[in-house]
Order: structure tokens, then sequence, then C-alpha cells
């Protein structure tokens, strides 16, 4: 087992949704990672995963530039006060939260893998995302409040309906 | 604090991101305000039910032979004439990458100097990419248990956690502070954690490291010193610390 692989290959599996694309990105990675290794400071799983995003990056530009949107947005979105009930998100199982979250747009996306997914700081985050901490936060208080109203949606749509 | 400003904190608060400070005037806020209460709540379950149910991509078996394969049988060589035409350029780009990734992994130094977080923390990192992760492999612990007590000259403490989500995978015998020790092997969904034992005389308070990525619990409980390391996350490290810890 190679140490960090697994975590190469899930953001890279879920920035570009697809297995064999995401094999061919972290091959890419690694090449990556030959390239840049002086620029080597701290840890290495950060290190690696700012270099594996940014060859899902330069991977989408050629591939797929249409997707490249979803990571371009800086302004930091205003958070509502209201929040959706719990109840869609407690009972929605694997395949709805999997839909959900690959649906969201890829800069909430990333933020929530890293954090949920890779357990990484927001310093972290902040790195290999390449904004400031702040964005960081609103990123991720936006991504977790636009996935609970989806998953409302989701659960919306599969409830049975009751016609009168 | 105004709910406005405990709304801004919420997020950073269940993140475990607020310094000290502000996390107990958030606290002394929650403890008042009952909406907040439950708006903390509901942060709480989002954050869980992505932990619990969205899938964590492993890095599929031929990708890591792929990478794997490519190493040379005498790097340096590799390492000196990638360009060489008789060497196919991917390969070799391949094998070098691959094995920069692994030096950077092993060679990186941790922040500060502590010798035994970082003799358990190499043999972690040594025994999963040598793959030599266990000398007796084994879900039971009445065969783990016996066979490193025959070996070593203290009988150390194996707890059965699968029903808590930690699979025992099996033990080995290791050397660390100048000592062989127990190295007890569990397993959470896809990462492996070395529980590292040996007997001490004190007790000792728990206490949480991070080293090049890798979580690191240690605390000193019933005569018996114990290091926890993986790259499991903090949270789940530590419920496995207790675990630990309270198994008879």
């Amino acid at each position: 087992m190679l140490p960090h692989l697994d975590a190469a290959y899930n953001l890279a599996r879920w920035l570009t949704r697809n297995d064999h694309d995401a094999e061919d990105v972290v091959q890419e990675a690694a090449l990556r990672a030959y390239r840049f290794f002086d620029g080597l400071r701290g840890e290495a799983r950060p290190w690696l995963l700012a270099i594996v995003r940014n060859s899902c990056l330069s991977w989408l530009q050629v591939n797929r530039p249409a997707e490249l949107a979803g990571f371009d947005d800086r302004v930091p979105e205003p958070v509502d006060e209201t929040s959706p009930e719990t109840l869609a998100v407690r009972q929605c199982d694997r395949r709805m939260l999997n839909e959900a979250l690959a649906a969201l747009s890829a800069q909430f996306r990333e933020a929530l893998i890293l954090r949920e997914l890779e357990d990484l700081s927001y310093k972290d985050i902040a790195r290999i995302t390449d904004v400031p901490i702040g964005t960081v936060m609103s990123r991720l208080a936006r991504g977790r409040r636009l996935l609970a109203e989806s998953l409302q949606a989701i659960s919306n749509a599969a409830a049975p309906q009751v016609h009168r | 604090m105004t709910s406005e400003e405990a709304h801004k904190l919420l997020h950073a608060y269940v993140d475990g991101e607020l310094d000290a400070a502000k996390t107990l005037e958030l606290e002394a806020h929650l403890a008042g305000n009952p909406a907040a209460r439950a708006a903390c709540e509901r942060l709480r379950e989002m954050s869980a039910a992505i932990r619990d149910r969205a899938d964590y991509h492993a890095a599929p078996p031929a990708l890591a032979a792929r990478l794997r394969a490519s190493v040379p049988a005498e790097p340096e060589r590799a390492a000196r004439f990638p360009w060489g035409q008789w060497l196919k350029p991917a390969a070799a780009f391949a094998a070098v990458a691959l094995l920069t990734w692994v030096v950077a992994v092993q060679t990186m130094r941790p922040g500060e100097d502590e010798g035994i977080a970082r003799e358990v923390l190499a043999s972690h990192v040594r025994a999963t990419l040598a793959n030599r992760l266990f000398d007796v492999a084994s879900s039971d612990q009445h065969a783990v248990k016996p066979w490193l007590s025959a070996r070593l000259p203290f009988s150390p403490p194996v707890a059965d956690l699968s029903s808590h989500g930690f699979e025992l995978r099996g033990g080995r015998l290791d050397y660390v502070g100048g000592r062989a020790v127990a190295a007890l092997v569990y397993q959470r969904r896809q990462h492996l954690i070395d529980v590292f034992v040996w007997p001490v005389e004190e007790q000792k308070a728990g206490q949480t490291l991070t080293r090049d990525g890798f979580n690191i619990e240690h605390f000193a409980k019933n005569g018996m010193r114990f290091w926890l390391v993986s790259d499991l996350n903090r949270n789940e490290l530590s419920d496995l610390a207790r675990l630990v810890a309270a198994a008879p």
C-alpha cells in the first residue's frame, strides 16, 4: 500500500466523477509530484493532494472545460439563516447522499470531501484549493446547506404522492 | 455574543477549528439558546451523514500494482538515467515519481523531535509500505494474545472491538524506544491502525498528535503504555483510544 494513494485517488475520483479518469489523473499527479519535489514544504498529504487537484484541473481543462466553472467562483456566497429540516439528512441512504454530493458545484464538493472524508484542517484545505481560510469556511457552510437542500428535494421527490 | 456572531462561528466550532476563548464564549451562548443548539445539532448530523455514507474511493488494486510494478530492481540507476532511450519514458517517470513519493513521506521531518512518535510512525509506514502488517494474522483475540505473550516478556491486553467497528486483523512484534513491544493491528473501513503496547510504571493522560498526515494518540493505563498510529481521522482514532483504555 503506497502512502496517501487512497487519499489521492479519492479526491481525483470525486473531482472527475469517473473511475477511469481518476486513474489517469493520479498517474499524472505522480509525475508532477516528482517534478515539483523541490517545492515540498511541511506535510506530505496536503502537498500531494494539492498536486492531485492541479492535475484534475489540467485534465478537466483539456477534456471537460465546461466543468472548470464550478471551481472558479471565488465570491463567497452569503449563508442563509434558515436551515432545512434534519429529517431528510437523517433518513437519506448512501445512494441519495452520493448523488447529491456528486451534483454539488465543484468548489463546494472539494471542500466537503477534503474536510469530511480526509479530515483536513481549514488551513490545509485553503492550501490545497488555493483560497483564503475565510473562503474555505464560507464554502463549507454554503456546501453543507446546499447539500441539505438537495437531500430534502430528493426525499420529497421520492416520497409517494398522496392524491385527494 | 449575538446570535449572528454565534451562527457564523458554528461551522468552525463543529469542525473543531475554533480557539479556546471563542469556544467557551460560543458554548455559553449555546447553553442559553435552544435554537442555536438545534442548528449546531443539524450541522453535526450533516457532517456525520457525509462521513458515514459518502463513498470513500480507495485506489483500485490495479493502479497501485501498476505504480508498484514500475519500480525497477535498482532504483538508483533509474533515478540517474530517467530519460534513457531503452526505458519506456512513462515507466521511468512513474518509477521516479513513485520513488520520490515514498522517499518524501519517509524522510519528512516532524515539527518537533519526539523520539517515540517518530519511531511508531516510521514503523507504521514501513509496515504498510512493505505490506508486512502482522506476524500473526487473526481476528481472534484468543489467538493473538498468547502468540504475543509467548514471545514478549509481558502479556499485552488484546480486546475484541469488532462490535464498535474496529476489526482485529492481527499482531506483530516490533522494537520501539529500545525495547521489544507488541503491535496490534486493527482495521476500520480501509484504514489500518497500529496499537503499540508495552509495560510502564506510571499512568499518563492522553495526548493527540498529527505527523505527516497521520494521527497519533498515546496514553498509559493499568501499567501499560499505548501508542495508536493511523491515517484514520482524529475523532475515530480517539474513539479507539477510549475503547482500548476502557477494555478490561
